[in-house]
Order: C-alpha cells, then structure tokens, then sequence
C-alpha cells in the first residue's frame, strides 16, 4: 500500500506538469488555431529561466521565480511578434514548420548559452518530505500538484468569472465575430501567448528539482503533453487536466504494475487508440459541434 | 600555336619543376583525422568531453613534432543524438577528407549503425561504445579503446559477490544496446554464481522518474542495485533512491561518476553508492594522470572524464602507429591489430582479435560525507 501512495503521489505530480504543458497547448490551440510544437521547448525555458536566476544569479527563491516568470512573459510576447503575426496568415502547415523551427531553435540557444551539463534547481522543499501511510512522499512532489489544482482554479476564475477571459473565449470561438465586437483581438491573442508562455515557465520551474534541468528535456515534455491533449481533447481544457494526469499515472503504475519496459507503450498505445475510435478526445468536441 | 623545341623544353622543365614541388608540399601538408562527436543533442554530455580531448591530443601531437614533421588536423563533424545523424556525419566525412583514420562516438548503438560505413570506408577507426555486439560484428577496422560492457558488467558482478556480499541483487539499466547488454551479462554470471537475480527492470532514454523501478525492486526483496546507466539519468536515479528511502547498496556503471553527472549530486547522493568505472581520472592516480587531469582542467574549466581521457589515449596511440608505419589505412589496420601492452594515461592498451583494447576498470566510493572519489581497486579481466 506504502509502495502504492508513493507511485501514485510521483505519477500525480508528474501528470501535473504534463497537465500544466496540455494547457499551455490547448490555450494557443483554441485561441490561435496553432498547434505549438514548441510547446516542449516553452517549458525547457522555463527551467533555464530559473536557472538563470537562481543558479547563475544567485537570487533569492521569491525573486527567482518572479524573474523566471517575467522572462517567460516576455518571450511569450516576443514570440507572438515574432513568430506568431508574421506567420498568422500562412497555411497550416508553415506554422507548424514554424514552430518546429522555433523549438530546435530555442534548444540549441539553451545548448549554447548554458552548454551541456545538466543543473540542479533546488526545490524550496529540497529535501523535506511528509510519512503517508509508510510511504515517503517528497514535499516538493505535493506542492507540485497543489500548484497546478490551483493554477488550474484560477485559470478557470479567469476564463469563466473575468472580463478578459470572457474576450479571449470570444477570440478563440470566432475571431472575426469578436473583431466586430470591438474587441482588440490582437492584444488578446498576445496576452495567449504570454499566458501560455508563463504556464509553461510555472511547470519548468517545478519540473527543475524534479527533473535537473537539461536542455534536452523539452522533447519528452511535448510528446507526452502532446499524448494528453490528444487523449483529453484538443481544445478542451478538462481534456488537457484528465489527459495529462492520465499519461503521467500511465507512466508510473504502468512501470510498476505492467512492465517498467513498455510503460510508454500504454500512454501512446491510448493516444493511438483515441486517434482510430474517439479523434475528440474525451472532453473534446467534434468539430461540426464548434459551428 | 606552334610547337618548337624551345617551347617543348620550357614544358619539359616546367613539369619537371612542379613534379619536384609537389612531394614536397605533400610532406608539409597536415594529415588530416576524422571525427564524428556529438557537439549537440543529449549526448553531448559526454561528447563535449572527447571533442576537448582529441582537441587537446592533436596540440599536443604537434607540439611534439607531429607525424614525423607533418601536422595533425581534425576534421571534426556532429554525431548528434541518432543513428542516422551519427551514420550522415560518418560518410560526410569520408567524402570530403579522406581520412586515413577517423574516431567515432562513444555510444553503441552508434557505433553498430556506423560499423557498415566504416567496412566501406576502409579506414582504421577507434570507437567507446562499450556493447560487445559492436565487436561482434566482427569488422576487423574498428579498435575499442573503453572496456566492452561485459568487463564491467563482469567487475560488477566481482564486487558485488565478494565485497557487499549480495544474496538478492536486482538489476535496473538504461533500455538500449548498452543498458540491455550489461544487464544481460551480470544476470547471466550472477546466475552462475548461484546468486540469481530478484528482478530486472528498465527505463527509457528520456525517462525522469525511476520511483516505478526501484520501488519494484525494493518489493522483490533487492539487497543491492546493479545500475547500468547513462551521466544525467544515473544521477537523477541515484538521487531519487535516496529521495524513495532506499537503503540497500548501489552498485552503478561508469556513466554515474563522471563530472557531468558527480556535479548533480549531493554527498548524502552518493552515500551507500559504489562505482565501477572505465579509469580513475584522478591526480592522485599518477604522475601521467596527473598531468593529464590538470592540464584538461586548466585549459576546459572542468575535470576530465574517462569518456574524454579514452579518445585522449587513443589519439596518442594512433599516432604512435603513423609514425611507425605511415598513414596508409591498411598498415594502420594492421599496427593496431598487434599492439600489445602500450601503455597510456588511463589503461595499457592490448588489442584483441575483435578489436578490444582495455580489460581493466576500477571501483570507486565517494569518501564518506563528500563527493571526492577513492579508489578502492583496479579489477583487471582477462
């Protein structure tokens, strides 16, 4: 039972993250008809904004984390004037090359500017961890689900209970309504972008401790966002919480319970299966349903 | 335009002139060596390493006269993080230098993906993959300058019978040609030492939570760990062990203990932790290793790694042939089939008929309370 709690206590906080990375996903999604797949790279940016003020600046936690994320806003805002609007008008297809683009980019000015060695972020619990029925449960692991349940509230404050939020459904429900409407659409899709930018900076800032920070962890963060999103619902965001939780349950009590070797298997195996008899995912709606 | 002797005999001299010239540029002229290095992408943890020590090998070959008054020049292309990447980089190589040797990665599945280009290629190369199936293969151009996973696996094994007295060892490794063939090797003489093993588990390339596969092994009854793992993930294993409260010994491969992954950890990390590595890169080692450990220090800001001081080594050895017997790939070939006991700074170099160069590692523990390694011993493996 001990052994249970603890897997199911890493598989949540690690679900978190890949939940907090769906959203980041699905946000630019709904909003931009983008799919970002340098989401990964966001999050990996993330953590070396930390690392930049915390490891390398030497600030203190609260001025870290503040940095961190104001760095992240503003290259929310840089990408959206510099890759989003000059691209907006192209097929499909050059804005995914885009954002490929982007993310090989961003990994290897990572490689460049902070070179190959991995780093440790200390986690504010480093070391601290709490007795849950004989199980030993990092702090840092508990924090990381508190965290995202809250970010997840508030995200759910902002889209449903404010004024903002309201206009940015408006934008992504149909851009050309919403323009008539008065809104200013252009401000609303770059606050989508900061939002979506500072969202994956709060999971790279939490995987840091987790996971050392490493310019090559991107890549595995957008492959399994990119499973939760497909699991969940692309363009849902309940889809983008379940999905992600789902994959990183997935893929820590399918390596202890199914086989450590073909965990990933199951995650992907459920993403292919979605893809064949569910395409919307479960939260997802059809597509005809949006018109 | 017509021909008269006197335009015959200024071509004549003219040919002759340049004939004469040419030789002689020839032996001024670099000899150019090959590399293929990943300098981008997950592995280039380790293949910064070896880029800064081939790069500090060929300074130092020249410094020293070169290849009998001729310079040595690297021609250096990225391996990347995949096969294609490694095996792209390989042929590019081929193709626009010509090389008369060329070093390649130190990861296996690289090497195995490289080895039909090198056949092909028909030049000398020396490799730090350590999956035995790499030699195998049987081709007969390619040197292994790190000891095969077997040797470890089989010093592993060694140690962990005779010194922490395992009853129930469990097995966790990195799933691919290296983690898979190590794993393989230490169950297979664990078994023959009537010591079988509990459970196997593995992990993938870019997992970060390993609490599936040591909790398991800990539920299986594991009285000590055998980790076959790469730098970043054997410190993100060890130090998640730590973080799960497991209390049985760790028993790691090489990859642990370099400085790329040593400056992860913390010295509560590496308690209950032993090591087996390819070399003891240390200053108290030696006064060659010392020199070496220093020198690299100085000129890259960080400590070298064994990964690095095998292409260091290799380099030296290689050049040591050109100068005996020239550049020609075959002789080359040859030359190295047959050396026996050269000794460099980290192994003294024996090759055999499939290309194996080192049988000896060494055990190592941090010093209680701190991260600074001891030797506890060299195993040598015939």
């Amino acid at each position: 039972m001990a052994d249970f709690i603890q897997l199911l206590m890493n598989g949540l906080a690690l679900g978190s993250v890949y939940a907090l990375a769906a959203i980041g996903f699905v946000i630019v999604y709904s909003a931009t008809g983008v799919v970002n797949f340098a989401a990964g790279q966001f999050v990996m940016l993330g953590t070396f904004a930390g690392v930049a003020t915390l490891v390398n600046g030497g600030w203190s936690l609260p001025a870290g984390y503040l940095g961190a994320l104001a760095a992240m806003a503003l290259f929310g805002a840089l990408f959206y004037a510099v890759v989003y609007l000059p691209l907006r008008n192209s097929p499909a297809v050059t804005m995914i090359i885009g954002t490929v683009a982007i993310g090989i980019t961003l990994q290897n000015a990572a490689l460049l500017g902070f070179g190959s060695w991995p780093f440790r972020l200390v986690s504010p619990f480093e070391g601290m961890t709490v007795d849950i029925a004989g199980a030993v449960v990092p702090v840092h692991a508990i924090a990381v689900v508190v965290t995202t349940a809250v970010l997840i509230g508030l995200l759910w404050l902002l889209f449903n209970r404010t004024t903002l939020g309201i206009a940015m459904r408006a934008v992504a429900q149909d851009l050309v309504a919403a323009r008539l409407m008065g809104l200013k659409v252009g401000a609303l899709l770059a606050f989508t972008w900061i939002l979506a930018a500072v969202l994956a900076g709060v999971a790279g800032l939490m995987l840091g401790p987790m996971w050392f920070a490493d310019v090559n962890m991107g890549d595995p963060i957008a492959l399994k966002a990119f499973a939760a999103t497909i699991i969940g619902g692309f363009g849902s965001l309940p889809g983008a919480i379940a999905g992600g939780l789902f994959v990183g349950l997935t893929e820590v009590l399918g390596a202890a319970y199914v086989s450590s070797a073909y965990k990933d298997l199951i995650a992907f195996g459920a993403m292919i299966l979605f893809l064949l008899l569910r395409p919307q995912g479960v939260f997802g709606e059809r597509i005809q349903d949006r018109g | 335009m017509r021909l008269t002797r006197r335009t015959l005999l200024s071509l004549a001299a003219a040919t002759t002139a340049l004939s004469m010239a040419v030789p002689l540029r020839a032996a001024d002229a670099p000899i150019v060596v090959g590399a293929t290095v990943p300098t981008t992408g997950p592995l280039s943890l380790t293949g910064k390493q070896y880029f800064n020590t081939l790069t500090m090998a060929a300074e130092d070959i020249n410094a020293a006269g070169g290849i009998n008054g001729r310079p040595l020049k690297l021609a250096i292309e990225d391996a990347g993080a995949s096969n294609s990447t490694a095996v792209s980089a390989f042929v590019k190589l081929i193709q626009d230098t010509k090389p008369p040797f060329a070093f390649i990665t130190s990861y296996s599945t690289q090497n195995l993906a490289v080895a039909p280009e090198v056949a092909k290629a028909a030049i000398p190369v020396m490799y730090a993959g350590g999956a035995d199936a790499v030699a195998e293969g049987g081709n007969s151009w390619m040197f292994r300058i790190r000891p095969a996973d077997s040797v470890t696996a089989r010093a592993m094994v060694q140690f962990l019978k005779a010194k922490l007295r395992a009853a129930k060892p469990g097995i966790v490794y990195i799933q691919n040609d290296f983690g898979q063939g190590g794993a393989q090797v230490a169950a297979k003489q664990l078994e023959a030492l009537g010591v079988p093993v509990v459970g196997t588990e593995a992990y993938g390339q870019n997992d970060k939570d390993f609490s599936a596969q040591l909790l398991s092994l800990r539920a299986k009854g594991a009285d000590v760990i055998l980790a076959f793992v790469y730098p970043a993930d054997g410190a993100l294993l060890l130090r998640q062990a730590k973080m799960l409260g497991l209390k049985m010994p760790i028993l790691s491969s090489s990859a642990a203990f370099v400085p790329a992954a040593m400056q992860l950890l913390s010295p509560g990390d590496l308690d209950n932790v032993w090591g087996v590595v390819d070399a003891f890169v240390d200053p108290s080692a030696g006064e060659r290793m010392k020199d070496f450990a220093t020198r690299y220090k100085t000129k890259f800001g960080t400590d070298a790694d064994p990964y690095g001081l095998a292409y260091y080594d290799g380099a030296m050895l290689m050049a040591d042939g050109m100068r005996k017997v020239g550049t020609h790939p075959k002789a080359l070939r040859d030359w190295l089939a047959a050396v026996k006991g050269w000794d460099g700074v980290g192994h003294v170099y024996s090759f055999d008929g499939k290309g194996n160069g080192v049988t000896d590692v060494a055990v190592v523990k941090a010093k209680p309370g701190t991260k600074t390694l001891e030797l506890l011993e060299r195993v040598k493996l015939d």
